[in-house]
């Protein structure tokens, strides 16, 4: 493993919300109910697999913890079906890559956490939002 | 835009105007007629995305106002585009949890529809929803309280969670078809007596009978409701009875009639139009209008049952909290 700086845990302020204006049109499931806002997670780690499966995708890395020991981490990403479209195949994530995921941790403590975000070593994204493949032709 | 997106924008508010009936006359007054299958029905196969940010109804800052000026739709897409922006760190950390990953995997569109009209309901003329009836809101009282007394609460197992969280059916699948975050997609396939409606979310396929054989008994009751489908001109009309109680559309009962019309306008534009009717929940009935385009891509499998670990996730951590709580309160 390079560069491997390990696992930062923070805890942040809670703030609920009573609505929230930012809300998604419909995603599968309530990520709120999954992870959990007060379990923020930093992780450096190398990709052992990814899966590509409905409805939600994962990408499982290798975490070294300061005390040298190697922990798996499974990191949720959205639907496989944008990725496609935007030219992300299951070979676009080697394994053996280093990725930084900022996300949250899943509330029952596991080693899940939502990928948030998720950059190369260098800050550069894994998944770079831009217009979508999928865009509506400019009218005729 | 050029004089052929006049054109089109005109036939377009044309039909949206004019009554159902006149719909083909108005499309074939123009130049352009749609191909034909062998059969010689208009030809409406194919993918057709009906991703848009267009609201399903009126914001109140359009009130009185049905189109966008090009200049005012160019606003509000690239306003509506940052709001939604999910690749945004700031709010609070349950707002970033909500967002859950960056805006490379949504896929909800990024303009408003081709005819720039400022909400997706068209009927009632105000753009919005008519508010549900005495009935309907009793109905929903009755059913919370036939929950609370049944001492389940929302996180007890599967059962308890919403159809699209179990990987069961998803709102925006339909019927009727609505824009949602992503795998906003369907395809269309003819035969001379049936017609396949094929949903990328959930990969749910509607298998819609032309040949006018009488609809279900309505003690059979079915999750997607059951379609019956004839011409009307060049527009294919699809209609749905039979849903369940199980299922609502926006506050609907399973008394709802849907039917749903599909014009091919252009080479590349599919008109969708759909009109919800349950009296027992709106004081009226209410239209929506789509168009949808011609995407160049396939559909892809959405086997959300399959590789649903999110399930077990939620009830996990509705576990955590249960324990969390328990030991507070200790």
């Amino acid at each position: 493993m390079r560069g491997t700086t390990g696992i930062a845990l923070t805890v942040g302020t809670v703030l609920v919300v009573a609505t929230m204006a930012a809300m998604p049109l419909w995603a599968h499931h309530a990520f709120t109910a999954e992870f959990d806002s007060n379990k923020p997670v930093k992780l450096r780690g190398v990709v052992t697999k990814v899966e590509l499966i409905n409805p939600h995708s994962w990408i499982h890395i290798d975490v070294k913890e300061p005390d040298g020991k190697v922990v798996s981490w499974a990191i949720e990403g959205g639907t496989p079906n944008t990725l496609f479209r935007m030219g992300i195949t299951k070979n676009s994530l080697p394994t053996g890559t280093e990725i930084l995921v900022d996300g949250y941790q899943a509330k029952d403590g596991s080693r899940r956490a939502n990928g948030r975000d998720v950059t190369l070593p260098d800050g550069k994204k894994v998944f770079i939002s831009g217009a979508s493949a999928a865009e509506a032709p400019p009218q005729q | 835009m050029t004089i052929r997106g006049i054109g089109l924008i005109t036939v377009l508010a044309a039909i949206a105007l004019a009554p159902a009936a006149s719909v083909t006359a108005v499309a074939q007054n123009k130049a352009w007629t749609a191909p034909r299958t062998p059969d010689g029905k208009p030809d409406l196969q194919g993918i057709w995305s009906y991703a848009t940010i267009t609201p399903l109804e009126r914001p109140a800052e359009f009130a009185g106002k049905e189109f966008l000026s090009e200049q005012e739709a160019a606003d509000y897409e690239k306003r509506r585009l940052q709001e939604m922006n999910m690749d945004r760190r700031d709010g609070t950390a349950q707002a970033d949890v909500t967002r859950a990953y960056n805006d490379f995997w949504w896929d909800r569109g990024t303009k408003v529809v081709s005819t720039r009209r400022t909400s997706l309901v068209v009927d009632p003329p105000d753009g919005r929803i008519p508010p549900l009836t005495e009935e309907a809101r009793t109905r929903t009282a009755a059913r919370a309280e036939e929950r609370r007394r049944s001492g389940r609460g929302p996180t007890d197992g599967p059962e308890d969670r919403p159809l699209g969280e179990r990987c069961i059916m998803f709102g925006s699948g339909g019927a009727p078809m609505l824009p949602g975050a992503y795998n906003n997609n369907f395809q269309l396939v003819q035969t001379p007596d049936q017609v396949a409606i094929v949903i990328e979310m959930i990969h749910d396929a509607r298998i819609v009978p032309l040949d006018a054989r009488p609809p279900l008994p309505k003690n059979v009751r079915q999750y997607h409701g059951d379609s019956r489908g004839h011409w009307e001109g060049d527009t294919l009309v699809v209609v749905t009875t039979n849903f369940t109680d199980k299922t609502n559309f926006r506050g609907s009962s399973e008394n709802l009639r849907l039917t749903e019309r599909f014009t091919r306008v252009a080479e590349d534009t599919l008109l969708y139009r759909f009109t919800v009717e349950d009296p027992s929940s709106f004081p009226r009935p209410w239209t929506v209008e789509i168009p949808m385009w011609r995407s160049r891509e396939p559909i892809y499998e959405y086997a959300c049952h399959e590789g649903n670990s999110s399930i077990a996730g939620v009830l996990a951590g509705a576990r955590a909290e249960e324990k969390a709580a328990a030991g507070a309160g200790r």
